[in-house]
């Protein structure tokens, strides 16, 4: 009797046991299936947060080297510019020695004045010089080899304002309206962007 | 054995059983009850790491991208250099280059 109810209370007992071990068992499953969920959706999130910083600083470092070499573009242009500037510069120098070598200069304004012939078609033609041209040509037979060269018969007078500027003249027609800007200085500026270009290809040329 | 030492034994072993259940009862209780700081403790963990990371990132890329922008800075001035110092013959040739085209 006395061990069948020995028995008994052994079994009551380890009966609970039992049950309390598999609560625990079960809660702990419980707490540890929340706990790997939350850290998997911690881990997303830091995933996400890593990626995004990547890209950011990709792009951060992106924008750093483009700005970098934009500047760099920019600065290396402008030097560029600067050294085909200077050959210009030193060109309109050149043509004020070439305005004063008669041998070369004298043909070229002869041109220059059957160029603004050809472009103001009017009877009369009004062709202003600079001072020192008008009074070196005056005496000569200028006009009238301009006309012959144009091919024109019309009539041309010297204008008594003379031009400012290194050379060339100015051939307008009688009523002033039509007016051919044939000096040195306008034809540098017409011709700017080809001489740039000249000048760009053989300095830089590789 | 008496019955009443007996029913006395069973009641003693029922309340044993139930302080045993209730007892696990309360650890599981404890468990659930800390668990959202556990949650918590273990997410703050994980995010720092993360923001201790994109911080490192973006210093390692601002350092990276400062370096590149110093070595095309200084080929720049090489670059640079060198177009200063274009040899007087080439200058002198593109001169008459230009001449010769300004007066043809």
């Amino acid at each position: 009797m006395s061990s069948s109810l020995e028995k008994l209370v052994e079994d009551i007992i380890r009966e609970s046991k039992t049950k309390a071990e598999e609560l625990r068992k079960q809660a702990l499953g419980q707490v540890q299936e929340a706990l790997a969920k939350e850290r998997a959706d911690a881990l997303r999130e830091a995933d996400l947060i890593i990626r995004s910083a990547k890209s950011e600083a990709d792009a951060e470092r992106n924008r750093r080297i483009s700005q970098a070499k934009q500047q760099a573009r920019l600065l290396y242009l402008a030097e560029k510019n600067k050294v085909v500037r200077d050959v210009l510069k030193d060109l309109r120098s050149g043509l004020v020695q070439f305005a004063r070598d008669d041998s070369a200069y004298g043909p070229f304004l002869l041109k220059s004045i059957a160029q603004g012939l050809v472009a103001v078609p009017s009877e009369t033609v009004k062709i202003a010089l600079s001072e020192r041209d008008a009074k070196k040509f005056k005496s000569s037979r200028m006009l009238e080899e301009a006309l012959a060269a144009a091919q024109t018969p019309r009539k041309a007078v010297l204008s008594d304002k003379p031009i400012a500027g290194t050379g060339g003249a100015i051939v307008t027609s009688e009523d002033g309206k039509i007016r051919a800007d044939c000096t040195l200085e306008a034809r540098v500026q017409l011709m700017e962007p080809q001489l740039l270009a000249e000048i760009s290809r053989i300095l830089f040329a590789s | 054995m008496s019955s009443p030492e007996i029913m006395r034994k069973i009641v003693e072993a029922e309340k044993e059983s139930k302080r045993i259940l209730q007892e696990a009862e309360r650890e599981i209780a404890k468990m659930k009850k800390e668990l959202p700081d556990k949650i918590a403790s273990m997410r703050q963990e994980i995010l720092r790491e993360a923001a201790e990371q994109r911080e490192h990132l973006l210093a390692e890329a601002e350092k990276a991208g400062a370096e590149e922008a110093e070595r095309i800075a200084l080929e720049t001035r090489k670059q640079v250099e060198a177009l200063s110092n274009t040899p007087e013959a080439k200058r002198k040739q593109a001169l008459e280059k230009a001449m010769v085209l300004l007066l043809s």
